[in-house]
Order: C-alpha cells, then sequence, then structure tokens
C-alpha cells in the first residue's frame, strides 16, 4: 500500500521526466495550465504511466479532470482505497 | 585515423552513455527524460557520418515513439534528428515533393502503417468479401508515393510488412475463405515484399518479426491505442527503434563493417591453452552444438560482406590447428579477413587490426565473453563497438541478430570476395617488405586497370562505394540510384568507374569518379577509392582518363573540390599533385593546356575505351 507521501513523490518524479521541469519547482499546485509543455499527447501518456504504477484505471472524465499534482494523487488515493 | 575527441565535444560513447542509463523497453518517462539529455548535448563537434537524418511517416500517433528512437539511436552510438509527418499523413506527404518530408532531406524514411488501414477498408466492403480492391487500394496510392519518393526524395525509405494484431475471431474456417482480415494481411504482405523486391533503395521492415519476438500480447497498448492512437507498447517502441538505428547507420554508411571475435567461451567452450584442440566443447551435442549455431550466425554475416577477424590471447599455432583442423569448426582461415593471436594487450591487438585491415575504429564491433576485457578496451578506444554478450553461451546465436549495427544494405559480388582480397593483401605485404624503391613495387605488383561507364551492373557497386569510402574520398558527398539515374540521364553526370588488379589478385571495382562535363571546364563532383587499392598510384590513371576524355570533348579545363570531412586527409595532397592549383578555400582548378596527368607507365590499359558516356 503507497502512502500519500509516497504517492506525491512518484507523481513528481514522472511529471519531472516526462515535461522536462526541475522536479523541485513540481508542488502540488503544479498542473496544466501553468505548465506549457503538459499538453494532451504528454497527458495520454503521463495517465497511463501512473496507471501502470499505481496498479489503477481511471475513467474517461477523471483523465479529463487530472490537470494538477494535487487532483492525480488524490485520485490515485481514492482508487486505492477503494480497491481498483 | 586517431581520435581527437577533448573532453567538451560529444562523441559516440558520450551518447551510449546517455542512453546507459535507460535499459531497453524502460517506462516511457525514462526515455523522454533521456532524450531531453540529448538535447542539451552541444552536438555541433559530431562529425556527419554520427548525424542522421530520419523521418517518420505514420498512420497512428508517434510523437512518444520519437524518444525511444532518439535513445535507441544513442545506445548505437548515433545522433538522431527526427522529422513526423503530421498525423495521418504519410501518403499526403509521400505525395507532395512539396512537402516538408522533402524539404527535410532525410538519409532515411520510415514509414510506419498500422493494420487499421486494412481493418477500416475491409468493414468499408460490403459485403466485406473481395480481397482484391481493399490490397490494391492500399497499396496503389502507398506505391504511387514511393515512385514520387524516388524522384524527388533522398536515402533510402522503409516499409513495415502488416501484422494482425490481436486474436481472431474469424473462426475454425478462415482459412478456407478469401476476405477475412487474416487472409487481406497475408495477401498485402505479399505483395507487399514482391513490390517493394525490384526496388532499390527501398527496403521491407520485419514488423511482423519484431512483434513475434516481443509477443503480440505485449506488444501493444490498446488503452493507449484507444485514447490517443498510440497503439505501440513500450517494448515494441523499443524493438523497432533498435532496428531503425540499424538502418540508419547503414544509410550514413556507418555500420559495422569487421567483427573481432575472442575465441575461448565465445567461438567455443573452454580453454583452448588448457583442453587442447581435442578438449574445447564444440560439436553436434551440447556443450558445445550453441557454440557451432553461433559460429554459423556469423558466416552468414560474413557472407553478405561483414569481415570477420580473431584477437585471441593464445598461441597461434594451437588456433590454428582448431581453424585448420578440427571436425566441428564452421570458421575456417578462409573465413578470417586478419587476425592477432598472442598475448598482447587487445586493445593494441585492435588497433594493429584496424591498421592492416584499413578500417576505422568506429566501424569495427567486439565480440568477447570477458567483461573485464570489454571494459577495459571500451575505456582504451571509446570509439569501438563493445556490446554486452550473454553470460550464457546458449544465447549467443539468438543475441547475434540483435545487434543494431550488422545492417547491410548494398551486398554486391565484391563483398563475397572481399576477405579473399584482404588475404591477397597479405601476400602483397610480404612482397613489400622484400623490394626497394616504391616505384620498383608498383612495376613489380604488376597492375592492371580498367576504366569504363558506370552499368546497369555496376551500380549498386558505385552506390555502395559513394555511400561507404570515407578516406580517399575528395567530396565524401553521399549520392542514391535514383539521384545518379537521374543525372545520367539528363547529361549532368559522367559516371566513371574503376577495376584494378595485380598479379596478386583482383580488387574488383574500387574507383568511381563523377564529373559535370561543360563546354569549357569538366568538375569532378566526386572521386574516391576504396581504401584497398590506396597507395598504388592507380588514381593517376583514373584522373588521366578523365583528363583525356575532356581534352577530347574539346574541354581547356577541369575543376574539382577538396572538402575536409576529417577523415579523408589521404586524398588532401591529390589535387596539388596532379597541377591542380588552389581557385578558393575548396575549389581547384587546373588547365589542360598544359600535358598531363600522364598515365602511369607502370600501370597496364585493361580496356582503351572511350571512357565514360551514357
Amino acid at each position: 500500500m503507497s502512502d500519500e507521501s509516497s504517492i506525491v513523490a512518484r507523481v513528481r518524479e514522472l511529471l519531472a521526466q516526462v515535461l522536462d521541469v526541475p522536479i523541485g519547482s513540481i508542488g502540488t499546485e503544479f498542473s496544466t495550465a501553468t505548465t506549457s509543455s503538459w499538453d494532451s499527447l504528454n497527458h495520454l501518456m503521463l495517465i497511463s504511466e501512473v496507471e501502470s504504477s499505481f496498479g489503477v484505471l481511471f475513467s474517461n472524465q477523471e483523465i479529463v479532470d487530472l490537470t494538477s499534482v494535487d487532483r492525480i494523487v488524490t485520485a490515485i488515493g481514492r482508487h486505492l482505497a477503494s480497491g481498483r | 585515423m586517431t581520435s581527437m575527441t577533448t573532453a567538451h565535444e560529444v562523441d559516440s560513447s558520450i551518447l551510449r552513455g546517455v542512453a546507459a542509463k535507460v535499459a531497453p523497453g524502460s517506462s516511457w518517462s525514462a526515455y523522454q527524460a533521456a532524450a531531453r539529455t540529448l538535447d542539451k548535448l552541444p552536438i555541433e563537434s559530431l562529425p556527419a557520418h554520427l548525424r542522421a537524418r530520419v523521418a517518420v511517416l505514420g498512420s497512428f500517433t508517434l510523437e512518444p515513439f520519437l524518444a525511444v528512437l532518439r535513445v535507441e539511436g544513442a545506445r548505437a552510438g548515433l545522433w538522431i534528428e527526427t522529422y513526423l509527418a503530421p498525423y495521418g499523413q504519410y501518403l499526403t506527404e509521400l505525395l507532395d515533393p512539396g512537402s516538408a518530408l522533402y524539404r527535410f532531406q532525410p538519409n532515411v524514411t520510415f514509414l510506419a502503417i498500422d493494420s487499421d488501414v486494412i481493418w477500416n477498408q475491409r468493414w468499408a466492403e460490403n459485403p466485406p468479401l473481395r480481397t482484391e480492391p481493399v490490397v490494391g487500394g492500399l497499396l496503389t496510392p502507398l506505391f504511387a508515393g514511393l515512385d514520387v519518393f524516388d524522384r524527388a526524395g533522398s536515402g533510402i525509405v522503409v516499409v513495415n510488412d502488416f501484422v494482425l494484431p490481436r486474436r481472431s475471431t474469424e473462426g475454425v474456417n478462415a482459412f478456407r475463405n478469401k476476405g477475412t482480415f487474416a487472409h487481406m494481411i497475408a495477401q498485402v504482405n505479399k505483395h507487399l515484399r514482391l513490390r517493394l523486391a525490384t526496388r532499390d533503395n527501398t527496403f521491407l521492415f520485419p514488423l511482423a518479426d519484431l512483434v513475434t519476438q516481443v509477443g503480440r500480447d505485449h506488444a501493444f497498448n490498446w488503452r493507449t491505442h484507444y485514447r490517443g492512437h498510440v497503439s505501440w507498447s513500450e517494448a515494441l517502441m523499443a524493438a523497432v527503434a533498435q532496428r531503425y538505428a540499424g538502418f540508419s547507420l547503414a544509410s550514413l554508411g556507418t555500420a559495422t563493417k569487421c567483427i573481432v571475435l575472442d575465441l575461448d567461451n565465445t567461438l567455443w567452450g573452454g580453454v583452448l591453452g588448457e583442453e587442447g584442440p581435442g578438449g574445447i566443447a564444440l560439436g553436434a551435442h551440447w556443450p558445445g552444438s550453441e557454440f557451432v549455431d553461433f559460429q554459423r550466425e556469423l558466416l552468414d554475416l560474413q557472407r553478405q560482406g561483414i569481415l570477420l577477424a580473431v584477437c585471441s590471447k593464445n598461441n597461434e599455432s594451437e588456433v590454428l590447428e582448431v581453424l585448420r583442423g578440427h571436425p566441428d569448426m564452421v570458421i575456417r582461415e578462409e573465413h578470417l579477413a586478419a587476425y592477432r593471436i598472442n598475448w598482447e594487450d587487445k586493445a593494441t591487438n585492435i588497433r594493429a587490426l584496424a591498421m592492416e585491415l584499413n578500417i576505422g575504429l568506429d566501424h569495427m564491433l567486439l565480440i568477447d565473453d570477458s567483461p573485464h576485457e570489454r571494459a577495459w578496451v571500451r575505456e582504451q578506444i571509446p570509439e569501438l563497438r563493445v556490446p554486452e554478450v550473454p553470460a550464457d553461451p546458449s544465447l549467443y546465436a539468438n543475441w547475434i541478430g540483435s545487434l543494431p549495427s550488422l545492417v547491410v544494405l548494398h551486398q554486391t559480388s565484391e563483398d563475397s570476395r572481399r576477405t579473399h582480397q584482404y588475404q591477397e593483401s597479405r601476400t602483397r605485404e610480404a612482397y613489400r617488405g622484400s623490394v626497394g624503391s616504391i616505384e620498383d613495387f608498383l612495376r613489380g605488383l604488376g597492375l592492371r586497370v580498367e576504366i569504363g561507364p558506370a552499368t546497369e551492373g555496376t551500380m549498386g557497386r558505385v552506390v555502395q562505394l559513394l555511400a561507404k569510402t570515407n578516406q580517399f574520398n575528395l567530396t565524401t558527398r553521399r549520392h542514391d540510384e535514383t539521384t545518379i539515374r537521374r543525372q545520367r540521364e539528363a547529361g549532368a553526370w559522367r559516371v566513371y568507374t574503376m577495376r584494378v588488379a595485380d598479379r596478386f589478385g583482383d580488387f574488383g571495382l574500387t574507383g568511381v569518379a563523377i564529373v559535370e562535363p561543360a563546354p569549357d571546364t569538366w568538375n569532378i563532383e566526386s572521386f574516391l577509392m576504396s581504401c584497398r587499392v590506396i597507395g598504388k598510384s592507380v588514381e593517376t590513371a583514373l584522373i588521366a582518363r578523365i583528363a583525356a576524355d575532356a581534352r577530347g570533348a574539346g574541354a581547356t579545363a577541369l575543376s574539382a573540390e577538396f572538402l575536409d570531412s576529417g577523415r579523408n586527409q589521404v586524398a588532401s595532397t591529390f589535387l596539388s599533385n596532379h597541377g591542380f592549383a588552389p581557385a578558393s578555400d575548396v575549389s581547384w582548378t587546373r588547365s589542360l593546356e598544359s600535358p598531363g596527368p600522364e598515365w602511369p607507365a607502370w600501370i597496364a590499359d585493361a580496356m582503351a575505351t572511350d571512357g565514360a558516356g551514357r
């Protein structure tokens, strides 16, 4: 079971790799609105890696809404808690 | 051929170092991070033969693949600059000579087409039974596009075959029926293969084979396929990218020309010096059969034109006994272009092999089972290819086919003779040691030269020499067959070929010159010789013939260029030695009013014809 801080750490690491931003600059507020390289294609690949990393499956509406670190971490936690 | 790399410059070992941080088949984010690292390298110092311009035209989303391609290219020591056609525009781009694809001037263009283009057409048919319209509907525009590319494009084109992407629901009777998805894929592949085989600069990419290798269930990512048409899984992306890197290396003339082999536990099991010729593991049964298969795979590569050499710490006489007498050896002395079997260190021996064979160290690849030897040689010769070797010899035969740099694009009759030619040169060098002056040496060689126009039969070799010759090459311009034909037919180029032989053997077609004849001045566009005939003064015969033809046509001068590629120093004095005077930094002219250049008296003219016409 991943606790919240390790989920945050993994999500920040993935974002830093995919979007080429320093990991230190990725806070919980970090979002598609503040980051031009976070485009739809990077989003697709990012979400797919988040899913396989944590063994979860997001719905279409969730994918559209997962636009910040905060939201991604919350959604992962919700899926892990409900067991899928 | 010394490495002049300083700490600030990027070379192939630095590119390999970036890729080494990402294991093949890693997650896409890891590839993406490594590709960002590549972006930041100062690559200005990287030589042209390590930079590939690669175009990818796809029927599905390939943006994520580009990061994987660039990193797998770096793993092969190559910097890849990519061009990706807009989504789904592969035919439009190919058919329009004004498109961004053509402006990009790629060394190699990959067409990545998924089977949806067949699947969707099949369902557009009503009822979905007739195969021919589907096959024709796909291949007719595709080949029209390839025809446009042949006339207007640059480099080679590589087109994948089609794959049944998922388990079939077409039932146990599907094999009886036409019009099934499986049948259509088989038909498209058959026609694609037959039609590609008739074209010179077009190659088939074995995607179906790679999907088999990765495993179909692991080759496609259906989630990203439906969400964004990213169909290839990370595992398939890596496998494809490694093969693409191999084609890219070959398109630049940077593929492996010579494999240097260790012996103990590489070509046979055990240590010859301890077990003796009868004790090594080599034969029809295990242990030993795995080495026989590995040797067979190596021999297949040798037959395509890749040289085999041996570098081993052993007693030479014992090794020769095995090479000549062991009943189960597949690789024999006659298959080896050269060998160094002694107790010197391997880096020194490999450098000596490079000198003897006249091949750059960055065109050689070492296969050695010892991790210590590999690490040491890598450190001593950073430009040498030294891949990791499986710890288990059972895996050697399957592993060798995974090395990306072993791609031979144009196999010619010269290739199959090459090992023999290097062996003749050993006899020749022995003779050189026994005579006095260089002129006496050349007279004694009994040189014969035959110069004539390029023909249908020699065109493949001409393209190959243009693509591969790095040392004695005035301009290092690479031209593909289409360009040469087009220029010749337009009357813009005369293409000369030169065959060379001496009393020790036949070197084959080893010289090419491309001349642009104008009324007053004939310009030498390309002038090159294989390294096998450097030092025999045959280049003088070729320039003498060109000068004679130019005079005969009424021209009064020759012009030429020497473009320093960093590797063609051996050709740097050619123009000044033959009466050319510098006209600018790179261009030279020679008046034909003054006599010469003279055909060397010690070279026999094997065929006094009227030069290279159409």
